[in-house]
């Protein structure tokens, strides 16, 4: 059975770009709206909520709070079998955004919903996905 | 009392199982052959076809886009033929499509089918569709997250909210497989209902997701003949009237997905569709909920109403759900009982909703069936279409 084993990229948008720029410095930018102060995720060409081309990047402090979460033992894609187990959450980060993310640096049975965690990257060619670690302290 | 202007008066379907000699053509004459025949109808007298998109199949998605179905059938009365696809949406909107050219005039029958063969597929397409399919490739997918992760980040957050144990998620597989158990169409036809112990004792998925919490891929087809319900009542055979529909958009991606909005959606859309047939929650004689997952029961129980916060999974654990219970729920099982026929699932469903309330649901027969409540969502689950169906 062939299966096709590369490891999936992010699909970037023009609008996107600067998002995944700013992983590559080490710096989790959330879009936001100059004409009506939304905070948007994921980014979008035009602001969500009032279709103004103003838009406009903050750098999120990185800090969240896992919402949910499932480690995965089996029945993924037969490219990301070689990581299992892993863990795909929900963290809300502080500045008011869900994102979907793995969770990394702890043993999965720690994982709780309500955990506080921290942004780390994690290197797929050229691109840094933002993960998420349990936050120090 | 209903404002119901549609009624189905015809069903066809094929058993569900794995059987990769029954090619898609095979299963398409079969179950528009049986639906024309139970309605009554001549062929000829069909003027519509509205066809439930064929997920992961392209070639056959093609054909039919490019109006073969009534060619092929030599369905002389045809006066137009579309594919409709809103994921597992697409059965409520080809009932929608269909209402419509009936009040408008274009037809005053239309046939309604969708097959599925998932056996013929090569593996890692079928793989690689349902791991892309409603997933977002830029914010999702290069994580690693599949349906079952994201049906399991669901459930961890309504079992932590809602009190719901591990064994009582369990017990919904066993309520939906009793139903499956009797079912002639269903995949588990006849086979051994598994017991709570059991499904947790399956290999685990992903948390809090067993083996037996999660369903298979299987091939399958049904069909459905609809016309106005004036015609119905003139024709003086069993039929299922629409008496009432109400939808809610929730989100495109999984990630943008409020789960508060989702179980208002779900509350709202099914108050909405009973005010419109004019009946109380009370009177629903089957809640017939088609939810891919059985960790979705529990939720959707909750939402409406049908046990109280809280109790949903004791409602099931105690049997409530199951073949025999006080609650009639998802009497062909869902698709874990059923075998994952994609979209087919939902238009299993609507089959069921009409051979209840015709009177023709064997061993499953609800005793007095007057109403019942049908929900369908979309892709991932990216809406949720609540309609009441009645006998008259
Ligand atoms: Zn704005």
């Amino acid at each position: 059975m062939n299966f096709d084993m590369t490891k999936p990229l992010p699909e970037v948008q023009p609008w996107s770009a600067r998002f995944w720029e700013g992983t590559r410095q080490g710096k989790l930018l959330i879009q936001t709206c100059k004409a009506c102060n939304a905070i948007i995720f994921y980014p979008r060409k035009a602001c969500p909520e009032c279709w103004s081309d103003k838009l406009d990047w903050i750098e999120a402090s990185g800090k969240g709070t896992v919402y949910t979460f499932s480690t995965a033992y089996s029945m993924v894609e037969p490219r990301f079998m070689d990581e299992l187990p892993y863990t795909i959450a929900y963290v809300d980060l502080d500045e008011g955004i869900r994102m979907m993310t793995r969770i990394i640096g702890c043993d999965p049975k720690e994982i709780k919903i309500g955990m506080k965690v921290e942004v780390t990257f994690f290197q797929r060619e050229d691109f840094h996905l933002p993960y998420f670690k349990p936050a120090k302290g | 009392m209903s404002k119901g202007k549609l009624a189905i008066i015809g069903i066809g379907e094929v058993p569900t199982r794995t059987m990769p000699e029954r090619t898609r053509w095979d299963i398409l004459y079969e179950v528009c052959m049986q639906a024309v025949k139970d309605s009554g109808l001549h062929k000829n007298d069909i003027e519509g076809t509205v066809i439930v998109s064929p997920q992961a199949q392209e070639r056959l998605t093609g054909e039919l886009s490019f109006g073969k179905l009534p060619e092929e059938l030599g369905l002389k009365g045809v006066r137009d033929s579309v594919v409709i696809n809103a994921g597992g949406a697409s059965t409520s909107n080809c009932l929608r499509m269909a209402e419509q050219w009936i009040e408008s005039g274009i037809a005053r029958a239309v046939l309604i089918p969708h097959v599925t063969v998932h056996s013929t597929i090569p593996l890692p397409d079928v793989v690689n569709f349902f791991a892309r399919a409603g997933v977002d490739l830029q914010w999702e997918y290069p994580y690693g997250s599949t349906y079952n992760i994201i049906m399991g980040m669901m459930a961890n957050r309504f079992m932590r909210d809602h009190g719901c144990t591990e064994e009582e998620m369990a017990s919904v597989v066993t309520a939906l497989r009793s139903w499956a158990s009797r079912d002639p169409n269903s995949i588990f036809y006849g086979k051994e209902v598994p017991s709570v112990e059991k499904v947790m004792a399956s290999d685990l998925l992903n948390t809090p997701l067993h083996k037996r919490e999660s369903n298979i891929t299987a091939d399958g087809g049904c069909a459905m003949v609809v016309v106005s319900a004036e015609d119905a009542k003139k024709m003086k055979r069993p039929a299922a009237y629409k008496l009432g529909e109400s939808v809610r958009y929730f989100s495109g991606s999984p990630v943008m997905r409020d789960f508060d909005k989702v179980a208002e959606g779900f509350k709202v859309t099914a108050k909405e569709a009973m005010a419109q047939a004019g009946i109380k929650k009370e009177e629903v004689s089957i809640w017939n909920c088609y939810l891919a997952y059985p960790l979705g029961h529990p939720i959707m129980a909750e939402a409406l109403e049908v046990a109280p916060k809280g109790q949903a999974g004791k409602y099931f654990l105690q049997g409530r759900m199951s073949f025999g219970g006080d609650i009639p729920w998802s009497t062909i099982g869902d698709a874990p009982g059923r075998g994952h026929t994609g979209s087919g699932v939902s238009a299993a469903t609507y089959v069921e909703t009409a051979r209840q309330l015709m009177g023709k649901a064997g061993e499953r027969q609800v005793k007095n069936c007057t109403y019942v409540y049908q929900n369908t969502a979309g892709g991932s689950g990216f809406n949720n279409i609540a309609s009441i169906w009645g006998r008259e």
